[in-house]
């Protein structure tokens, strides 16, 4: 069935489910070592709305480039409309009718918008063609612009429009979404959505959203598919699908546990067990209340739900009005309680503070909306038992006010993020990649200026974005990506030891030879660095020796703080148990450690308090003991905000 | 609201200069050196034999001209001193990571300026001579800290506005050299020229001791003194440590506290200071392919140019430039000779360039072969 009136609207076999219009089956592309996608098998229906959904990394857009030809698979077919194709180039693509709108805009700042519209067109231009095309289109879409601005001078909601635009003009028949939401405001994605619907259902275009924004894709979407470590791992409807369910399927938790985080009552859930319960949860749930599932022995025999935890009270009618407690939500995950409470699926419901360590006594469960985290109850010391108190009545080692940060795209990185941190204390910081993480450590190493709001250190404040300020102050850094601006890799390991602080290698502005050997003999010693010696360049220096050097440096320097940025990322397992342990011991001597990860794994295991980053702002705050997959997962995904 | 170090820095890296390639051993380097400069030689002897001449009297006059001919190297070691003294100006802005080539312009700049002070004040000789030098030095770098300014003020690439600095150089130079009142000789003393200025007083030149029956001036010494002073300031001291630091990795350097601004523009000022350095070194310390202590129109004769090529060569390392100051300085005295075989000078010009070309060619080839595999190293992470 070879449908050779491409980009003929009139021709899509609609009516025809059978034939989905876009099948790729046992796709997979190597970049590598590593495996991008691994035989993904997706559908495209005409008609529907196809959520993509994954971590940074998961595959997502190494699969939707292949559909556009950006990317050439290893292995796998692609039929359009039942027919196999090789999409070498984008050009096969768009001969396809397969348009995609990019996450990252490719418009010309300084040409206009029906210009831009224009770009890439042979023969001659006509002006008023293009513009009376535009003006149909945003007619048609609801995606109303002037042709003849400046796109420079458009905001980026503007501009994605435009991007759109340019990709509707050819009237693709199957288009992608990649990642759209992530420049804009709720009222532009609200809006974005809405014209996207009209995309699909009026005129049976298949459409694939490729997103990381739980929320979004639950609401938007018409089929899910979640993609992790470049395989599928789950494919379902929109409408049977949960949030909680996906957080976990995205994230993914097929990775051994700890003994602590057992005892805090972290461990499996299948996937299934809570979907058919929450999707009901506005309508009330089932009222079954406290079953007899619901506090089996599973559920409550972690630390977690100990005696102090569900008291009488906790378990009067009143206290779990039905929904709340059902079987699933107490077991094993048990304290996530407060996700599946009440207020369930609401938003205020899963701000993610729900129960502290006090959490199941009677009162929060009667007022059946999740507590708000306390986090700093001595409560929360008791149920997670290893943490040592930490006084939180001493002024805060770091103190970050009201910091408003841009990015590299001129986008609002950090948004009037505030945080505070003492001494011994490890804050992990979750989210997905891209929520301001990334220049919350820029900060730190005086890389950004904050357009507003302060840094202060031990009661100083420290101004940013000043060489070496930061530094000065105490802040140690161990950055995400090593070599951006941990390493010197064409310096030697003891120049690289001694890069943030050359005095204690050097005398009155000269270098001494000797004194620079012997101190670093002694950290190579010390730190078990992998190398050829102190004057091995850095660059012949194994990944993990690397980020050794970084460790020994950065503690060396004895800092109040250390910001450790994905600190494992890329390390083989004995360099992870390494690094981590030498976090441990640096808060164990009194350095507060700002873990920012996305490896909740790691998260979990380190930290005495999380925080969750979303679109720059602090999106939740809990106790270690409060959180677990599910919690994090959705606070990430921005369900809560 | 702006990153540190933004769009200024990643032209900087992108433009990184040739260096020593990583891991390269000394025999491949060697290897390919033997190779281009056989290659070069081998075209230019078709290249001449071609054109109806033979080859063999063209390389023996090469060898005439840069050494073998009564006082030729002299002539050649006195040429290879400007030209490693800008070099080694180079050497130190390509450490910081940026890449100035305007020392055409500077040194032309620094050289009238030199002149123009020397004139003007006119004291004892050897007062005067220092003058000239330190005057000069201070021309050529505020001439660059223009491009400074640009670069981190206004975010200008400095491999732009350096360059584009040699045309106005030029241009305000020849300016100053229709007026009297500026560098312009009286009339009466311009011989049957006139566009030149004074002739340097006989006190105000720097010696040209003979050495066995070469005429060396002391630019040669200073300039050997320079290096091991540049060479050590860079590798020994912090300052050289912490320029390296910004050159190698800006935002490492952000971090640990070097400033770019700071560091960044002291290098390209000291970059151009050394260019000045050169022009009034060339002035003071005469020969006759220098204006011959004359200020002439000119008067940089491509020193800039080639001393950036030094530069390029010996990859960033001071002491390297030494050696292949002299080889530049050797293709251009050599080639004057080479005009008498009968040769014509449009080929002299061909071979000349073909043998610098010979002498960058390794450099390429490393430097592309470095950037494939950092490239796939790059795809790989991915």
């Amino acid at each position: 069935m070879n449908n050779t009136e491409l980009g003929d609207a009139g021709a899509h076999e609609a009516d025809n489910p059978s034939v989905p219009a876009v099948q790729l089956t046992g796709i997979s592309k190597r970049f590598g070592a590593v495996v991008a996608c691994d035989s993904v098998d997706l559908a495209l229906q005409r008609g529907r709305l196809h959520g993509l959904l994954g971590e940074n990394g998961a595959g997502k857009s190494t699969l939707m480039k292949m559909l556009i030809g950006l990317v050439l698979p290893d292995s796998g077919t692609i039929s359009i409309d039942g027919a196999a194709q090789t999409i070498h180039d984008p050009r096969t693509a768009s001969a396809l009718s397969i348009g995609m709108v990019h996450q990252h805009f490719s418009l010309v700042d300084a040409l206009t918008v029906w210009e831009n519209v224009a770009l890439g067109d042979t023969g001659r231009l006509d002006p008023n063609a293009t513009r009376g095309r535009i003006g149909e289109i945003a007619e048609q879409y609801g995606l109303a612009i002037e042709p003849d601005r400046r796109v420079g001078d458009l905001t980026a909601g503007l501009r994605q429009r435009v991007e759109i635009i340019k990709c509707l003009r050819r009237d693709p028949s199957i288009v992608i979404f990649d990642e759209p939401t992530s420049v804009l405001t709720p009222e532009e994605s609200e809006q974005l959505f809405e014209s996207l619907r009209h995309v699909v259902v009026a005129e049976s275009r298949a459409v694939v959203l490729v997103s990381h924004k739980l929320d979004e894709v639950l609401h938007a979407t018409d089929d899910i598919t979640i993609m992790r470590q470049g395989r599928v791992v789950d494919q379902r409807r929109s409408v049977d699908a949960a949030a909680p369910s996906l957080a976990r399927a995205m994230v993914g938790r097929e990775v051994s546990l700890r003994s602590e985080r057992a005892a805090l009552g972290i461990h499996r859930l299948d996937d299934t067990d809570l979907d058919s319960d929450l999707t009901e949860t506005d309508t009330g749930l089932d009222g079954n209340g406290l079953d007899g599932n619901g506090l089996d022995g599973n559920g409550l025999d972690g630390n977690g739900l100990d005696g102090n935890g569900l008291d009488g009270d906790g378990l009067d009618g009143d206290g779990l009005d039905g929904d709340g407690l059902d079987g699933d939500g107490l077991d094993g995950d048990g304290l996530d309680g407060n996700g599946l409470d009440g207020n369930g699926l609401d938003d205020t419901g899963l701000d993610g503070n729900g129960l502290d360590g006090n959490g199941l006594d009677g009162n929060d469960l009667r007022e059946g909306s999740g507590a708000t985290g306390d986090t700093s109850a001595p409560g929360d010391r008791d149920t997670s038992g290893t943490v040592p108190a930490v006084a939180t009545t001493a002024p805060p080692v770091l103190r970050i006010e009201a910091a408003v940060a841009h990015g590299t795209d001129g986008l609002v990185a950090l948004d009037e993020f505030s945080l505070e941190m003492h001494a011994g204390e490890i804050v992990g910081v979750a989210g997905v990649e891209g929520n301001g993480q990334r220049e919350l450590s820029d900060v730190l190493s005086s890389l950004l200026v904050l357009s507003s709001g302060t840094v202060t250190v031990d009661g100083t404040p420290v101004p940013t974005g000043k060489a070496g300020a930061m530094a000065r102050a105490g802040i140690g850094v161990i950055p995400e990506d090593r070599h951006d601006s941990g390493l010197v890799l064409d310096m030697t390991v003891a120049e690289n030891l001694v890069l943030v602080d050359q005095s204690r290698a050097a005398t009155r502005g000269l270098i001494d030879q000797k004194r620079l050997n012997a101190f670093a003999v002694e950290m190579i010693e010390q730190f078990n660095i992998a190398c050829s010696g102190p004057n091995a360049p850095m660059w012949s220096v194994s990944g993990g020796n690397q980020q050794r050097v970084v460790l020994a440096r950065e503690l060396s320097q004895e800092p109040k703080i250390l910001v450790a940025a994905n600190p494992t990322r890329g390390l083989d397992i004995g360099a992870i148990e390494y690094t981590t342990r030498r976090l441990e011991t640096a808060a164990a001597s009194g350095v507060a450690v700002l873990l920012i990860s996305s490896e909740l794994e790691e998260i979990l295991e380190l930290s005495d308090r999380i925080i969750v980053m979303h679109t720059g702002r602090i999106a939740g705050t809990m106790a270690r003991a409060e959180a677990n997959f599910e919690t994090l997962g959705l606070c990430m995904g921005g369900a809560a905000t | 609201m702006r990153a540190v170090g933004g769009a200024g820095t990643a032209v900087g890296s992108v433009a990184r200069p040739l260096r020593m390639a990583r891991g390269t051993r000394l025999s491949g380097w060697v290897a390919l050196y033997t190779m281009s400069i056989l290659a070069a030689l081998v075209l230019s002897g078709i290249l001449v034999e071609a054109t109806g001449s033979d080859w063999r009297p063209v390389v023996s006059a090469l060898l005439d001209g840069s050494v073998r001919r009564p006082g030729r190297w002299g002539e050649t070691l006195a040429t290879a001193a400007p030209l490693l003294v800008v070099a080694l100006g180079t050497v130190i802005s390509s450490k910081a990571g940026l890449v100035n080539i305007g020392q055409e312009g500077q040194l032309y700049v620094g050289a009238a300026i030199g002149a123009y002070f020397g004139f003007l004040i006119g004291g004892p000789g050897p007062v005067n001579v220092a003058l000239i030098l330190i005057v000069g030095a201070a021309g050529g770098g505020l001439w660059a800290g223009i491009a400074a300014g640009l670069r981190y003020w206004r975010g200008v690439p400095e491999v732009l506005s350096t360059l584009l600095l040699v045309t106005v150089g030029g241009q305000a130079v020849a300016y100053g050299l229709r007026w009297e009142w500026l560098l312009l000789a009286p009339e009466g003393r311009r011989g049957n020229r006139n566009q030149v200025s004074e002739q340097l007083a006989t006190d105000n030149r720097l010696p040209r001791p003979d050495l066995f029956g070469n005429e060396l001036p002391l630019t040669v010494f200073f300039s050997v003194v320079l290096t091991v002073i540049v060479a050590f300031a860079l590798s020994r001291t912090v300052w050289g440590f912490r320029l390296r630091m910004l050159g190698r990795n800006p935002r490492a350097a952000q971090r640990s506290g070097v400033s770019e601004t700071r560091y960044g523009a002291t290098a390209l000022m000291l970059s151009g200071a050394f260019a000045g350095l050169a022009g009034a070194a060339m002035l003071t310390g005469g020969g006759f392919a220098f204006g011959n202590y004359q200020f002439v129109p000119g008067f940089s004769a491509n020193i800039g140019w080639t001393g950036l090529l030094v530069a390029l060569v010996a990859y960033e390392k001071p002491l390297a430039a030494i050696p292949v100051a002299v080889v530049f300085a050797g293709l251009r005295t050599g080639s004057n000779f080479v005009g008498s075989t009968g040769v014509e000078s449009r080929i002299t010009d061909v071979i000349s360039g073909l043998l610098v070309l010979a002498l960058l060619v390794p450099a390429a080839v490393m430097f592309l072969r470095d950037r494939r595999r950092a490239r796939a190293a790059a795809t790989e992470r991915v």
